[in-house]
């Protein structure tokens, strides 16, 4: 198991190789100076010139990234062109907010999805399944902006019982967890229905109510651990997603996290702040990843065993 | 000689399977009945209602399609279709077990092999036996079988086919049921593993005087296994008997003559086996009268008329117009 991780944890490398490099290729095909940035408007031709030469931005891309990377792999992840703090520090100051809203989220995505799904299983082709199946459509439908719209119209605005923006208290984040909630209960539910009627149709089902197993155990222990696989894979991805991708309900309801950082960052061109906060996304990414390759183990343990054998 | 006594009696049961597009008549108004430390061989082609049958003791069949349209389920007198699903449940496993067809999928990948057969000894535990005594009897039943008992703590991937099918077994054994259908035991294994795991269940069936069905079409199995013989086609036995009725009888349906002359025979020199012609009726559309007729070498116009006489002689019962003649012959 430790060799498993310790590989996954070396395939990093790679991957992170490669995402700088695409980054780092795209912000260069739009032209930019970063002198100029630094120094600001007022700053004479000859002092942003100088600062763009200091910068090795006279160099062509290639040296660039290479020299980004060194710098990368000894822990310096540069300075905003922007603001002049620290990236690293800026990434970590915004990254609480984000955790917070896409783990609420995944949590609330999880429990209401996963709850919704087996009901709409077990009771296939019931109200509850046809109910359910609906409501994974709308929620899939509906733009998380407009959600988060109605949602602060109606509980904020309308009934006052929550507010509407900032991040002061658990309040604060009970309307963004449920607006970023929405299109992760859906394909959750979805997930987990569909998987789960695949599994009740095995023949081991049949075995556990042979023996006189109750129902509720039945699907429990039997259908639903087998059924677990898909269900945990795409709550892993949707988890490492919402970590990048919570853009718009950040901005809906004015919360300061990575994805406003990124966005305000592509927007005026500081690069070393854009790159740095996508490396260590896709960090956070590989990362959340490896735990749901772990979870497998636990699921299934034919997988276990050939993790035991690598 | 003592009474035999009689354990589990059908009577007219019929079951059809309801969905949008057809109604599939999937067993037609059966009749046997089993003794206590006897054993039933269910014979016929795919698709004949054996499995169903099986199902509907149990009352295991598929919920949204299966109907249980009419008849009895006698268990020990009792009627099985009358009780209500907790009072179900108190018989599947403990009273009444089965070994479903393919060992392979038959058990949960995700738990041990020894917490499968755990489970059943759990929820049928009315003695309040500690987990220890629960345990102990694990492992016997893990020799019974011919598994080492240190192995039950392996998941069913790492045992082959047959040893699956040993802990399936194992499973059902566990309560020590009245009752064990065995629907095909040894259809999905290898030969050489195919007479273990029968030598198993007949050293098994002495050991622990439990009644079987069997559901095969092999009459192979039959022959060394059971005591009686229900040859089931299109949901309907066709012709029930002693082995001794069935394998060395006078009289004999024509869909059974057509079942043995389909084996081949070694002391005879046959180019070719004689199978039956033509397909078994789907099931949806069935034709009327004798079911078999389209098929039959003897068919006239009287058998599509109506449902065929019955010859009986003693338990050697069989379907058929062929015998009527002669009766009025006589």
């Amino acid at each position: 198991m430790g060799k498993f991780v310790l590989k996954r944890l070396l395939a990093l490398i790679p991957t992170i190789l490669i995402i700088v490099f695409v980054v780092y290729f795209i912000l260069d095909l739009t032209p930019s100076s970063p002198g100029q940035l630094i120094l600001g408007q007022m700053a004479t031709e000859e002092a942003v010139e100088a600062k763009n030469i200091e910068l090795g931005y006279d160099k062509p891309f290639l040296v660039r990234y290479v020299k980004y990377i060194i710098q990368l792999f000894q822990g310096d992840l540069g300075t905003s062109w922007v603001t002049g703090k620290g990236v690293l520090e800026s990434v970590f100051a915004r990254f609480p907010v984000t955790v917070t809203l896409s783990a609420g989220a995944t949590v609330l995505g999880i429990v209401i999805g996963v709850l919704l799904g087996i009901l709409a299983a077990v009771k296939q082709y019931s109200i509850f399944d046809a109910a359910g199946t609906t409501l994974a459509m709308i929620l899939a439908s509906f733009p998380a902006f407009w959600i988060g719209m109605m949602l602060v119209i109606l509980f904020a605005q309308e009934l006052g019982w929550l507010p509407s923006y900032g991040t002061g208290s658990i309040a604060h984040y009970i309307l963004p967890w449920f607006t970023t909630a929405c299109a992760f209960i859906a394909s959750q539910l979805r997930m987990t229905r569909t998987s789960l009627l695949e599994s009740i149709r095995m023949d081991y089902v049949r075995t556990a109510r042979a023996k006189g197993q109750k129902e509720s155990v039945v699907i429990y222990r039997h259908a639903l651990r087998n059924a677990l696989m898909p269900v945990v894979t795409m709550a892993g991805m949707n988890f490492g997603t919402l970590l990048g991708g919570t853009v718009t309900v950040e901005t809906v309801f004015t919360l300061n996290g990575v994805g406003t950082l990124i966005l305000t960052s592509i927007r005026s061109k500081d690069v070393p702040v854009v790159v740095g906060a996508i490396v260590i996304l896709a960090i956070c990414y590989t990362l959340v990843m490896l735990v749901v390759d772990i979870l497998y183990g636990f699921i299934d343990p034919q997988v276990k065993a050939r993790y035991i054998k690598n | 000689m003592e009474e035999k006594k009689t354990l589990l009696e059908i009577k007219d049961l019929e079951v059809i399977y309801q969905t949008d597009e057809a109604t599939v008549h999937a067993v037609n108004g059966i009749n046997f009945s089993l003794n206590e430390k006897e054993t039933i061989g269910l014979v016929g082609e795919t698709g004949a209602g054996k499995t169903t049958t099986a199902l509907t003791i149990l009352r295991l069949l598929p919920e949204r399609t299966g109907r249980i349209k009419g008849g009895q389920v006698l268990f020990r007198g009792e009627n099985l279709l009358d009780k209500s699903v907790p009072e179900m449940r108190r018989v599947r496993g403990a009273e009444i077990s089965i070994i479903f067809q393919d060992p392979m999928t038959a058990l949960n990948p995700a738990l041990t092999v020894g917490d499968q057969v755990l489970e059943s000894l759990e929820i049928h535990n009315t003695a309040g036996k500690s987990k220890q005594e629960l345990n102990a009897r694990v492992d016997e039943l893990f020799n019974l079988v011919g598994i080492p008992a240190e192995r039950k703590a392996e998941y069913p991937h790492q045992f082959s086919g047959g040893m699956k099918q040993r802990i399936v077994i194992a499973i059902a054994l566990a309560c020590a049921p009245q009752l064990l259908i065995a629907d095909e035991p040894t259809t999905a294994l290898d030969v050489t593993i195919q007479a273990q795991v029968l030598k198993l269940m007949e050293n098994l069936k002495e050991e622990l005087g439990t009644s079987m069905i069997i559901i095969t079409h092999d009459l192979g199995v039959v022959a060394e296994t059971c005591d009686k013989v229900a040859i089931m086609y299109a949901g309907e036995i066709v012709e029930a008997g002693t082995v001794e009725d069935i394998f060395n009888g006078k009289e004999h349906h024509p869909y059974t003559v057509g079942l043995f002359n389909a084996i081949p025979n070694l002391d005879e020199k046959e180019e070719r086996l004689r199978p039956i012609d033509g397909l078994m009726p789907d099931p949806a559309n069935l034709p009327q009268g004798c079911k078999f007729g389209p098929r039959c070498p003897h068919f006239t116009e009287a058998c599509k008329a109506q449902t065929p006489y019955i010859y009986e002689e003693k338990e050697h019962r069989i379907m058929c117009n062929l015998f009527k003649k002669e009766a009025a012959d006589e």
